[in-house]
């Protein structure tokens, strides 16, 4: 690896391609082409996995993503909360980064008020947790030890949704939707040491991070990005603000290409000039 | 009176071959747990039709049966979390059929206790004693002196020319050790590359600017850097402001780490440790002030963004090896050996589960299950 | 005795941690619980420090003469006031000042450093993605399928390329990261090892 090639695109090539980025990914949201979406193996395991789980079974969210990543967060969340909730599962929210509590208890209201759930009955939020490893591991041990009241203060051994809720033995699965690398934790910490099966829904980004758990077995399944949830809304029959952005999405990846094309034309016709 | 005559019907009726319950205290748990198990094979083969499994249970000593709810058909497992150590108990299982009739089987008497050993988990005692065995031998070795060679890392050697080009410039150095916490072998390592950097820092002069993204970081950050300064002779450089916290939101500490290097325009950065999505952000822009960027990580997923932004990338073992290697610290360069030693024996183990899976006895490979 | 005591401390906890994997006893777990308690409780007292250190930091620049930073710590120490005062005094729930601010001001902003990596990866592609050499060739077209693989254009294309994404993905990438993994898990476990038996003391601030 040797030095990059600094200076050779300038401010103003820079700021070109930034532009061009920018309308590429703006002008298909505003005339929607509609390209036709391929459901992968990964969302349907998840997909199939929920499913088939028997009602009041419950599964915990764990929000764990900054505001920054919302435009690709919520749509997962909102995908599989909708499912979750359809199958009268029991949902308990948390969160293990900070921003992430108030972007939870706003979509476990909001989704749930849709299927008419009631809080504390169907579904309740715990709230959030600093250092996560401990808190994935707390967990593991007693959940009222580690969440005594819940996001609003409330005692949650007061709440009938907690009823026979002890630890990850209770527990069916764990859906982490996170941007960074807090998913990874839930793996090598609640996966491996306690067995609780685990769903990531992550950033396209930090899809591949997830890759080698998937082949090992050790998750469920994968939702990544905002295809992940555009293919999750096809399979619930709900197709929302996911299945829209896939084409803004398809138009920056292929506008990535083109630049990759671009770049290499103007390299090679530079070498020839050096070459005269 | 109809229950009373229930009852007699149930006691009359045969404890038959259907049932084989058995209880016993539950394996490699903390105790108050007893496990009790039976035989669904008779249920099913029988002609009658099964619909209900009740489950009671007895202290030995004591005289009452208490009900401990009813059980799915199909299950042939209970775990009862509630019992007491040492005592002894006797379970009742209560099959009845879809016209009412029902059959008997009691289990003998089990006593729950604690164990001291998870029997389960032996396949990690064994990985970890190899791994304790062969670490702790080459640790023995590097503390009697012995030599261990470690290639040249190009990333490593390159640390100096680019201190080296920041004094040059008049420029600061900046430093970054991501999103990580005190307690990531990253950010362990990170601190280990920072106390040779901020050596040479000192020696030569230069601002070392680091901010953080964690407070602990930035504390024990302060005291190896102050450290390095105090070693190299000028602790009177050192500038504890520096060296600071900013924020632990993923991109807010990404938009200032750009601000300060748009502002400061530091001549090299260094971005050693945890990172997530901002490793891009950060790379790309100092990029494009040409600043000399080293980087070095675990974070598989963000080498590929180092990679292309970046004139030298540690790649994760070589991240690790910066700091016996910067320092020639025998004791950690000794463990690299032991690291390559245990690669080589997980190298022999993969080769061998890839034959063994290859000529089915892929079922084998189970006793790698952690309990 | 001021650098044994952590010294010993980090061997006893850690060696303890160790153990009590393999140990169910409810004794072992009760222990493990209260060390899991501890360590939340001491981050929070550090969350505390990393706030003073904040304060302080940009105190000192906003009463000093770089010009240059000055309007940005000012703006930092207005932006804890504004949000320290708006959280304590009039609540964090729905409908306050301190969730306006969250929702419109926060939000936005990070999302918009969020979204500057579109910008930085097509940067990056346009100058890092070039057919220097025969291994280059090999990356960039691994690139373009697995890129044209995830989107709905690529099955338009052909049926070929997602599946082929999938089989880079899947085959020749994880071997790679599998590769580095292992070596970043005995990475891992030899510094673990260092810091417990007190080979590794940086993290106390030097040697």
């Amino acid at each position: 690896m040797g030095q990059n090639d600094k200076n050779k695109m300038g401010i103003q090539g820079r700021h070109f391609i930034f532009i061009l980025m920018a309308i590429v990914v703006a002008a298909p949201l505003i005339f929607r082409v509609g390209l036709p979406l391929r459901v992968t193996a990964e969302v349907r395991q998840v997909y199939g996995f929920l499913d088939r789980l028997p009602p009041h079974s419950a599964v915990i969210f764990s929000f764990d993503h900054e505001t920054s990543t919302l435009p690709e967060m919520v749509p997962l969340a909102e995908a599989l909360l909708r499912h979750c909730f359809r199958k009268n599962l029991k949902v308990f929210g948390m969160a293990l980064l900070a921003e992430g509590a108030a972007v939870g208890d706003d979509n476990l209201r909001r989704i749930g008020s849709e299927y008419d759930k009631k809080y504390g009955e169907d579904y309740l939020f715990w709230g959030f947790r600093p250092q996560f490893t401990t808190a994935i591991l707390a967990l593991g041990e007693r959940i009222d030890h580690e969440f005594p009241s819940d996001y609003t203060g409330q005692d949650i051994r007061s709440f009938p949704v907690m009823e026979g809720i002890e630890n990850y033995k209770d527990i069916a699965a764990v859906i982490t939707v996170g941007d960074g690398d807090i998913p990874v934790y839930w793996v090598n910490y609640a996966q491996a040491r306690y067995g609780v099966k685990i769903i990531p829904a992550v950033t396209a980004v930090m899809a591949t991070t997830m890759y080698p758990f998937l082949q090992s077995g050790q998750l469920v399944g994968l939702a990544a990005g905002l295809k992940g949830a555009a293919e999750y809304e096809m399979l619930i029959g709900k197709p929302g603000r996911a299945v829209k952005g896939m084409d803004a999405q398809s138009g920056a990846h292929i506008f990535v290409i083109i630049l990759i094309l671009v770049g290499n034309t103007v390299m090679i016709a530079g070498r020839r000039r050096k070459g005269r | 009176m109809i229950a009373l005559c229930f009852a007699i019907f149930l006691l009359i009726l045969p404890t038959a071959a259907i049932g084989g319950v058995r209880a016993f205290d539950t394996p490699d748990d903390g105790g108050n747990s007893i496990t009790v198990v039976w035989d669904t094979e008779p249920l099913r083969a029988s002609q009658a039709e099964y619909v209900r499994i009740e489950i009671q249970r007895r202290v030995v000593s004591g005289s009452g049966w208490d009900d401990l709810g009813k059980i799915p058909i199909d299950d042939s497992v209970y775990v009862d979390d509630n019992v007491e150590n040492g005592v002894g108990y006797t379970y009742r299982l209560i099959f009845t059929d879809v016209s009412g009739g029902a059959i008997i089987v009691d289990s003998e008497p089990a006593k729950s206790s604690p164990q001291l050993f998870n029997s389960r988990r032996t396949n990690v005692l064994i990985g970890v004693l190899i791994c304790i065995v062969v670490l702790g031998y080459y640790f023995y070795r590097g503390r009697k002196g012995g030599f261990f060679y470690v290639r040249p890392i190009a990333g490593l050697q390159a640390i100096d020319e680019a201190v080296g080009r920041a004094t040059e410039l008049g420029k600061p150095i900046l430093y970054s050790a991501g999103r990580g916490s005190m307690q990531r072998v990253a950010t362990i390592a990170s601190m280990n590359v920072l106390s040779s950097v901020a050596t040479k820092a000192a020696e030569y002069n230069t601002p070392l600017l680091f901010p953080n993204n964690d407070p602990v970081v930035a504390a024990v950050a302060q005291e190896v850097a102050y450290e390095a300064y105090v070693k190299a002779g000028h602790p009177d450089r050192y500038v504890a402001e520096n060296i600071f916290y900013l924020t632990d939101s993923q991109f807010g500490y990404a938009a200032a780490v750009d601000g300060i290097m748009v502002r400061q325009r530091p001549a090299t950065n260094l971005f050693m440790g945890s990172f997530e999505a901002e490793s891009l952000i950060l790379a790309e822009t100092g990029n494009s002030i040409g600043a000399i960027q080293i980087a070095g990580t675990d974070s598989t997923i963000q080498l590929s963004f180092f990679i292309v932004a970046c004139d030298y990338v540690l790649i994760g073992e070589e991240y690790f090896a910066a700091s016996g290697y910067l320092a020639k610290d025998p004791l950690v360069l000794s463990s690299l050996k032991g690291q390559d030693m245990l690669k080589l024996i997980l190298g022999i183990l993969l080769i061998l589960g890839a034959i063994l899976v290859t000529a089915g006895g892929g079922e084998l490979l189970s006793v790698l299950e952690i309990g | 005795m001021h650098r044994k005591l952590p010294l010993l401390i980090c061997f006893a906890l850690g060696t303890f941690m160790l153990v009590q994997f393999f140990v169910p006893h409810k004794a072992s777990t009760a222990l493990y619980e209260a060390i899991l308690d501890w360590v939340q409780i001491i981050y929070a007292f550090s969350l505390l420090v990393g706030a003073m250190m904040l304060i302080k930091h940009h105190a000192v620049i906003a009463s000093g003469r770089d010009a240059k930073e000055r309007p940005f710590s000012i703006l930092i120490l207005m932006g804890i006031t504004v949000m320290l005062v708006a959280g304590l005094f009039f609540g964090r729930g729905e409908g306050t000042v301190f969730h306006w601010l969250f929702q419109n001001v926060q939000a936005p902003m990070q999302a918009t450093m969020f979204s500057l990596l579109s910008f930085f990866v097509a940067s990056a592609a346009y100058r890092g993605f070039r057919a220097r050499n025969s291994q280059a060739i090999f990356l960039l077209v691994a690139a373009i399928i697995v890129m044209l693989g995830r989107i709905p254009v690529g099955e338009i294309i052909s049926s070929y390329i997602p599946k082929a994404a999938d089989w880079i993905l899947n085959v020749p990438s994880m071997a790679a990261r599998r590769g580095i993994y292992i070596g970043i898990a005995l990475g891992t476990i030899a510094t673990s090892l260092r810091v417990i038996l007190g080979i590794e003391r940086t993290y106390l601030g030097g040697k």
